[in-house]
């Protein structure tokens, strides 16, 4: 079949690498194409009998615009929802009542559009509250509830599910984030076709039911992940206020307000415009062939029509900053600060500098440790990591304050740690032991075929899985003078965004 | 416009289209697998008796140059002496971070760095576990740093302040996350104020530790008798046996006689536990809009001969992900929760407990909760169906592979039956384990449901916002304070620093 003769491993020394512990292990990928322009990525992986498998669509939160917030996000929940023969013993009469609810919905969307000018008039205090609702969609929402039950005769309940399950797939999931949306599962290694039909199955013809529930649901993971957590919305409102231009300013989980209007009509749209196979990546990681199982990925996935259009791409750059942001939150928690600094995105030459840099930092050996856990003893616990996106990155130290300081104390004390920095070269077996760390998490992240399918996941998604293979060798070659460099250049103070976190005095919580 | 992709697209369309000789089917039933044959590996295969006196589990794997150890330490927070809670996690974490025969912690901690070697040791409730993983060329460094590590640890005082200080740090946000309060108060119903589960470390237990405390925790439980092994990675079995055999020898106790006193075998681990009157309990929580939940029956041991059955039943009414009956019902059809699960572990020292969780926003708590009661009687008072077994029975059988997917998954599960006795008495369980389920029928599901999920004994566990909890939702006219009979408890949070109830 088709690119059959392309299939070389990308590196065929692997063995011989394998005993210099020095050099990177590298993971030996088939890259191909299909047919209607979707990227294929094999690993071969032969020890255990199963394959992990995952698609990635090059979409994520970046994507959405303000009124579609966590768009990508509720999007990713509705592809588990069953396809044209799959979640339905009816198909016919599901569609029917399908369109009878997107009606009801369109009346109901008319309603909430009075409320929301109730709520900008000051009459009622949010859409959340049963009792604010107006008398006319309490009665749309009977009719909804009517047609949610009717439906319920011809639904198969969570079937795609069920399918997976019987036949002993283990771990299926997925995720959204800024950059990206995957769906990933493992499978036992004589069940492979079985995920090709499903995977492309659901690519091909989804159907969105029970859309309004599910949408529910996103809002009670919104809920528990941030808003019922002690830093959960702080941080949604730092990161706000960090990121000016670039759609990174608001969670994947999206607007209160957005995530309980989104519309199936949008969710539509939302998949013609970004699910093409142009913008999906297949990845398999386990025991096959994969001469073998190319013309068996053709026939699958080749089968879905390529998209006319291409998905827009992102052209908005994050403008320099130019002055300080700060910002104090009274929280349910510790005393402790956090700093972001806009530096550089997934693959960028200063990255690997950057990301040598935080480790130095990071650790129980690291400078932020010494310095301010066992030194000055101004903090309790301290953090650094350099986060690579695919349109922006940013770099972020933080610090939980001591019993007895602030965090304007661990503030500057951090500042302090950088300007050593920023002012002398990293001592030579300072930064090898941050070098032979990097070298060795190379072998401790390729465990599993899980393991590996989620690293070429990230990769893939931020921007190229070829970094799997390529990073680390730029991470060797960073030098004491690089790292100088970019802490010098990017953690200044026109640069940063500061927030300091104080424990809000409500009742007393302790006897101290 | 490019024309040259477009022609090499349509040509190998043209290949791609004659290439679907079989069509697609329309169902997954109508696809042909080829078989699986799958034997689990054989514990005795990989099981060697050290003289030095641990037995260890020894799977070599070639495919990266790590070496991956883990030792499984008869010890636990059941042993603390009374008044110095917090005594084994302090021992654990300072295993590793207080120094070790001739090095300072900062020497160990640089030189382990160096290597990149990654050193963690925990004590906890029923175990303690010491692991290195590092690149097999350092292997011998490493395992000397490990020898110091076990036998002569230096407890170094500024590094006990150290850690005391960080514990009092974070027991300070104990009622700042209703995940955790939550948490801690599902286990005081379950288990009761007194089991040992329930001795929290408070700031004055924690003042009471000294480093002699430590010294002797650790002399006490961490000798080589006390071990269980497994390693896995980068070496040839007979090397790694000698390797083995020199890491346990050559303790140096004897610099230690005036400690020999403590030294005993572990007592047997405590079963006194009790389980709370049957009720609703609720903590308030009120800056939070989302009410946690936990429902609690008393469960059992998994040498039951109702373990098997469990399982299968478990996975039906909430364990089995989105195949199980409370995900369709309570996430699926009502969208009232993102997580909604069931558990019916088997205890391993003392039976489990079984519970159903989930989160829902305050006003949909009381609805939520009585759906997942509704589930429980259902599955105790009508036989599940052919498929619903079928699928949760050939889940556990299909998937099994999966439990050793990797050299160092086998190495942890054979050391853990090993160290916890079921090796001894039931040294065929992962051989037998697909026979058994594959066993379980429509009626065993319905038998283990009727006896063990028992309205009459459930405990309802609470945390949020209880005046919207209360008031419940227009919807669904159902009342917390009414879902098991009117029986209700507001519990009182706790302080932080000492566990005591706080006043009201």
């Amino acid at each position: 079949m088709m690119a059959i003769n392309k299939l070389t491993p990308a590196l065929t020394l692997f063995t011989l690498l394998c005993s210099l512990p020095t050099h990177a292990q590298q993971v030996p990928v088939v890259e191909t194409n299909l047919s209607n322009g979707m990227n294929v990525l094999l690993v071969e992986r032969h020890d255990e009998p199963s394959v992990a498998g995952a698609w990635v669509a090059h979409v994520g939160s970046a994507n959405e615009r303000p009124g579609i917030t966590g768009i990508a996000h509720l999007f990713e929940h509705m592809m588990f929802k069953g396809t044209t023969t799959i979640g339905t013993t009816d198909a016919k009469t599901d569609f029917e009542i399908l369109a009878e609810q997107e009606k009801v919905r369109d009346e109901m969307r008319n309603e909430e559009a009075k409320m929301r000018r109730e709520i900008r008039e000051g009459k009622i205090n949010g859409l959340m509250k049963p009792e604010n609702w107006t008398p006319r969609y309490r009665e749309l929402q009977k009719q909804f509830q009517s047609l949610v039950d009717a439906e319920r005769k011809v639904l198969v309940k969570n079937e795609f599910d069920k399918i997976y399950t019987a036949n002993g797939a283990s771990g299926m999931n997925a995720f959204t984030m800024q950059d990206m949306t995957a769906y990933f599962c493992s499978v036992p290694a004589n069940k492979l076709e079985l995920w090709m039909w499903m995977e492309s199955g659901r690519i091909l013809h989804p159907v969105f039911r029970e859309f309004y529930s599910e949408r529910d649901v996103v809002f009670e993971e919104r809920r528990m992940r941030l808003e019922s957590t002690p830093l959960g919305v702080p941080m949604e409102t730092f990161n706000a206020m960090f990121w000016e231009a670039l759609p990174y300013s608001w969670d994947t989980l999206g607007w209160p307000s957005d995530v309980s209007t989104i519309s199936k009509p949008q969710a539509d749209a939302f998949y013609a415009t970004f699910y093409a196979p142009q913008n999906l990546t297949l990845i398999l990681v386990g025991d096959f062939k994969a001469n073998e199982i190319v013309p068996q990925l053709e026939k699958y996935f080749g089968r879905i029509p390529r998209g006319k259009t291409e998905a827009p791409d992102l052209v908005t750059l994050e403008p320099k900053q130019t002055v300080e942001k700060r910002m104090n939150a009274e929280v349910d928690a510790n005393p402790q600060v956090e700093i972001f600094w806009h530096t550089v995105p997934f693959g960028h030459k200063d990255s690997y500098a950057l990301e040598i840099l935080a480790q130095i930092l990071a650790t129980h050996t690291g400078r932020l440790y010494k310095g301010l856990v066992l030194g000055s003893g101004v903090a309790s616990d301290v953090g650094a990591a350099q986060y690579s996106m695919k349109w922006a990155g940013f770099f972020d130290m933080s610090g939980e304050a001591a019993p007895g300081h602030t965090p304007e104390e661990v503030e500057k004390a951090i500042y302090a740690e950088i300007q050593k920095l920023q002012q002398t070269e990293v001592p030579a077996e300072e930064l090898q032991k941050v070098k032979n760390n990097f070298a060795a998490g190379e072998y401790r992240k390729l465990n599993s075929n899980m393991s590996i399918l989620q690293q070429l996941i990230w990769n893939e998604g931020e921007g190229d899985w070829r970094e799997i293979n390529a990073a680390n060798a730029k991470t060797q070659a960073v030098t004491a003078a690089d790292v100088k460099r970019v802490a010098a250049e990017y953690l200044t103070k026109e640069n940063r965004a500061v927030a300091t976190f104080t424990r809000k005095a409500a009742t007393p919580k302790t006897n101290e | 416009m490019k024309c040259s992709p477009i022609l090499v697209i349509a040509a190998v369309l043209t290949l791609a289209i004659a290439a679907r000789s079989a069509e697609i089917p329309d169902r997954p039933e109508k696809l042909q697998f080829p078989p699986l044959k799958y034997e689990p590996p054989t514990p005795d295969d990989y099981r060697v008796q050290l003289k030095s006196g641990p037995v260890a589990y020894i799977m070599p794997d070639h495919e990266r140059p790590l070496v991956n150890l883990t030792i499984y330490i008869r010890t636990g927070t059941y042993l603390e002496p009374a008044g110095k809670e917090g005594l084994a996690e302090l021992t654990g974490w300072l295993l590793a971070h207080g120094g070790a025969g001739t090095n300072s912690a900062e020497q160990l901690e640089e030189r382990l760095a160096f290597l990149a070697a990654n050193l963690g040791t925990y004590v906890g409730d029923t175990e303690g576990t010491v692991s290195l993983n590092l690149l097999s060329k350092d292997t011998d460094e490493g395992f000397a740093l490990l020898h110091d590590v076990l036998f002569a640890p230096r407890f170094q005082d500024d590094k006990i302040t150290l850690r005391k200080s960080q514990m009092l740090q974070s027991m300070k946000q104990r009622n700042d996350d209703s995940s955790d309060i939550e948490g801690r108060e599902a286990g005081f119903l379950s288990r009761g104020e007194k089991f040992f589960e329930n001795r929290y470390a408070t700031s004055n237990s924690l003042a009471s530790i000294a480093a002699l405390d430590l010294e002797k925790f650790h002399y006490a439980w961490f000798w080589p008798s006390n071990f269980v092994v497994g390693v896995s990675g980068d070496f040839d079995r007979k090397d790694m046996i000698a390797k083995l055999e020199k890491l346990f020898s050559g303790s140096p106790r004897w610099l230690k006689a005036d400690l020999a006193p403590v030294v005993r075998p572990p007592s047997a681990i405590p079963t006194n536990f009790t389980f709370a009157a049957s009720g609703v309990y609720l903590v308030n929580k009120p800056e939070v809009d989302q009410g946690r939940v936990t429902m609690m029956l008393p469960g059992i041991m998994r040498d039951s001969p109702d373990y098997y059955a469990g399982l299968v039943m478990n996975s039906i009414l909430g364990g089995g992900g989105f195949s199980s009956r409370l995900m369709g019902r309570v996430r699926s059809d009502e969208g009232l929760a993102y997580d909604v699960h069931s558990r019916f572990p088997g205890g391993v020292y003392y039976p489990g407990v079984i519970s159903i969780g989930f989160q829902s926003k305050s006003r949909t708590v009381a609805y939520a909760a009585s759906l997942c009661v509704e589930e429980m009687q259902k599955i105790a008072t009508a036989p599940v169906t052919e498929s619903e077994l079928n699928i949760a029975k050939k889940s556990f059988i299909n998937s099994f592979p999966q439990k050793f997917a990797t050299k160092a998954a086998v190495s942890a599960a054979f050391a853990s039956d090993e160290f916890t006795g079921r090796h001894a008495t039931d040294p065929a369980f992962w051989k037998n384990f697909r026979d058994k389920i594959q066993a379980v029928t429509a009626a065993d599901v319905q038998r283990v449901a009727k006896k063990y999920l028992t309205p009459d004994q459930l405990v309802v566990l609470v945390v949020g916002n209880e005046s919207d909890i209360l008031l419940g939702h227009p919807n669904h006219p159902v009342q917390l304070k009414a879902l098991l009979g009117g029986k209700f408890t507001e519990l009182p949070l706790r302080d932080p620093l000492t566990m005591q109830p706080l006043k009201p």
